[in-house]
């Protein structure tokens, strides 16, 4: 047994905070985070890892205080500017599935009556929660953009720690108008006001203008590297751009996301220069592959069979900088614009634009929606989207799964329908 | 030249033999699966290679196809049974669109544009709509499930089966028999029952005619009649729906020559 999976069985029989932390310790010193799917094969990976290691290491630190629950899709630069260690439980929920620790906190989840129903990022989350694993929060905010099991489970956890009082949910409209847009942007506000008031702290605008402007600088990296992905046929080994949630979320208005997709369009543009001086067989190109939603974050061969059919994933819909440029001079403003833009409010529509505009700029061959349970923001546009995508004459597989629980789909049939279409995208000329 | 076509399924595994000179099919066998799909595979492709007087060396490509598809040593490809199923149905009836397979533990639909698959829905984790299912209820009913063809055309009435699940399925046909139902209804509302989950499958992917059903569900008339009257079009059979998966991963084969 190798030291990777010895841990591995460590960690299983002795769940508990102790044993996270000391967990925690060894990653910081270990590239075994390959387990959740990235690896230290590239530099941007590197800071990846090191960025996500750190932001863990402050949470769980008493040195860090105040620690924040929050959800994705929050505006992450007004967090930061309150001098708040960020905690993102459903991305712990993808740490729980690499390191295989999901089935006990998702049993423990069960156990304390979570409705199996409940999307396994937030059953997983809540099972965690309820072994004390996670650290404890004196802030817990959540949105109901997007998903609506953040809201309830979050909430669920400001009780448990008798912090209701600290705790806060972003209501965003259904639709963009200017009232919806002042009705978020005080919202916004009036959150900093409290937070900053309850943590002792004088509001500090600069603070929040600055994460806004390091909002700017990540998001013009970000255009650029996606710019220079739309002339790419292959990527480096072990590049998956769909573990690069944090940048997007949690790490957003901070120097590091911005180093990161630095440091990503350098590697890339270095890769694409080797690609040209390489003579390709134009007629064996990989078929580029759209994909829509997450991944599976345990060991899965989905993306084994990817490289195996000649097929990868050109764009991932999560990678879409799908906000304009911000003010920094009316940072509450800015965020509510960001919040108002995402394509995953308001109507479908918004999401199938996007997708359909992304299918053109990448030149796609197939999309690939991965189904994960109990995700009804995403799988209930499944049929729209593929309905719209085949009438343009693009192939699309609707991937039923399980991003956190791998015993939740049969792995056989995932990788037939998986291989099945990547078939048929090869079949056609 | 000769190519082979194995398919290892959960319940049987089929081996064709094709002759690329003239498509014809030279010899074929069908065996149980059994717990280990590698000697399913060995033993049905020399009991194939045995019928049509041939060695090893005689079969230039094999394609392995079915669940059990990676774990065949011998085999120099592995192809999904989605692409082996239309390739096979298309090399027995030229024209189609639409292609039904209901095999041991999954069920499919497989929708074809010019002869090639275009889209494909799959049945989710559970057995309810496969053959498994028509097995398991037969064993409980203790009838022969070759029987329930005869009893479903001459039967006029029906009883409805309401669980999908398998397990649950087989309690409510024991409690039904418990009660005293006729057991002939009980086999028509189950044959019934399996012909509605496919069509929902159907009618989700698109219904185009000409429709074919493979896999060795093809051979219980009753399932085909049902569905035949559930999806109001003519459904044909070919000669052996069983080995159609096979005899597409031969054809598939050849483009490995």
């Amino acid at each position: 047994m190798g030291i990777k999976d010895r841990l591995k069985t460590g960690i299983q029989k002795n769940l508990n905070q102790k044993y996270i932390k000391r967990l925690l310790g060894i990653i910081a010193k270990k590239p075994i985070l390959y387990t959740y799917g990235s690896t230290f094969s590239s530099v941007s990976d590197k800071y990846l890892n090191i960025f996500t290691i750190e932001s863990l290491r402050k949470a769980y630190s008493d040195n860090y205080r105040p620690v924040g629950y929050g959800s994705l899709f929050l505006p992450y630069e007004m967090i930061h500017a309150l001098g708040i260690t960020p905690f993102l439980p459903e991305v712990m929920a993808g740490f729980t599935a690499g390191l295989g620790l999901a089935a006990q906190t998702i049993k423990q989840a069960s156990l304390n009556w979570y409705s199996q129903d409940l999307c396994t990022f937030h059953r997983s989350a809540s099972g965690a929660q309820e072994l004390e694993v996670f650290p404890k929060p004196d802030f817990i905010l959540t949105t109901n953009l997007a998903c609506d099991a953040a809201q309830k489970s979050f909430y669920i956890y400001s009780k448990k720690y008798d912090i209701e009082k600290n705790f806060y949910l972003i209501d965003v409209p259904y639709r963009y108008s200017q009232e919806s847009l002042f009705y978020l942007t005080a919202q916004i506000k009036n959150i900093y006001m409290d937070i900053s008031s309850k943590s002792g702290r004088k509001p500090d605008i600069s603070k929040l203008s600055e994460a806004i402007e390091l909002s700017n600088e990540f998001r013009e990296w970000a255009i650029k590297v996606n710019r220079l992905r739309e002339t790419l046929t292959d990527y480096p080994p072990y590049f998956n751009a769909l573990n690069y949630i944090l940048p997007f979320h949690g790490l957003a208005g901070t120097r590091e996301a911005v180093t990161l997709y630095k440091y990503m369009y350098i590697e890339l543009k270095k890769y694409l220069a080797k690609q040209l001086n390489k003579n390709h067989d134009k007629k064996n190109l990989p078929k580029k592959i759209l994909w829509l939603h997450l991944k599976p974050y345990y060991r899965s061969e989905v993306f084994d069979i990817l490289n195996k059919e000649n097929c990868i994933v050109a764009f991932e819909e999560i990678n879409y900088v799908y906000w304009p440029r911000l003010d920094p001079s009316k940072p509450f403003e800015s965020l509510a614009i960001k919040m108002l833009s995402h394509f995953l409010g308001g109507k479908i529509d918004n999401r199938v634009n996007m997708i359909l505009k992304l299918a053109g700029e990448y030149n796609i061959d197939g999309v690939i929606l991965f189904a994960h349970w109990g995700c009804r923001q995403s799988n209930g546009g499944a049929r729209i989207i593929k309905d719209s995508l085949n009438k343009l004459g693009i192939p699309t597989l609707v991937l039923d799964g399980d991003c956190v629980d791998r015993n939740n789909s049969s792995q056989g049939q995932v990788k037939t329908r998986m291989q099945g279409f990547l078939e048929i995208l090869n079949s056609k000329t | 030249m000769y190519t082979c076509g194995i398919d290892v399924g959960s319940v049987s595994t089929e081996a064709v033999i094709l002759d690329e000179k003239n498509n014809k099919i030279l010899s074929y066998a069908i065996s149980l699966t059994g717990s280990s799909s590698k000697n399913a595979a060995r033993s049905a492709y020399e009991d194939t290679l045995g019928k049509a007087g041939l060695n090893a060396g005689d079969i230039k490509a094999i394609v392995a196809t079915g669940y059990g598809r990676i774990n065949i040593p011998f085999a120099d490809k592995n192809i999904t049974e989605i692409s082996c199923h239309a390739r096979g149905a298309v090399s027995v009836f030229p024209e189609l669109k639409t292609v039904i397979d209901i095999g041991g533990q999954d069920s499919k639909v497989i929708k074809l544009e010019n002869g090639n698959p275009i889209d494909f829905l799959m049945n989710d984790k559970c057995a309810a709509g496969t053959g498994r299912f028509l097995e398991v209820m037969a064993r409980a009913m203790e009838i022969d499930l070759e029987q329930f063809a005869p009893i479903f055309i001459k039967t006029s009435g029906k009883v409805d089966i309401t669980s999908t699940c398998t397990v649950f399925a087989e309690s409510e046909i024991v409690s039904l028999i418990g009660q005293g139902t006729d057991k002939n209804e009980i086999i028509k509302g189950l044959i019934y029952s399996i012909a509605g989950r496919i069509t929902s499958m159907v009618e989700r992917i698109g219904l185009e005619e000409p429709v074919c059903m493979t896999g060795g569900v093809a051979k219980n008339l009753g399932v085909v009649k049902a569905l035949e009257e559930k999806l109001g079009v003519k459904i044909s059979i070919p000669d052996e729906p069983q080995i159609t998966g096979a005899l597409g991963a031969a054809y598939l084969a050849q483009g490995l020559l």
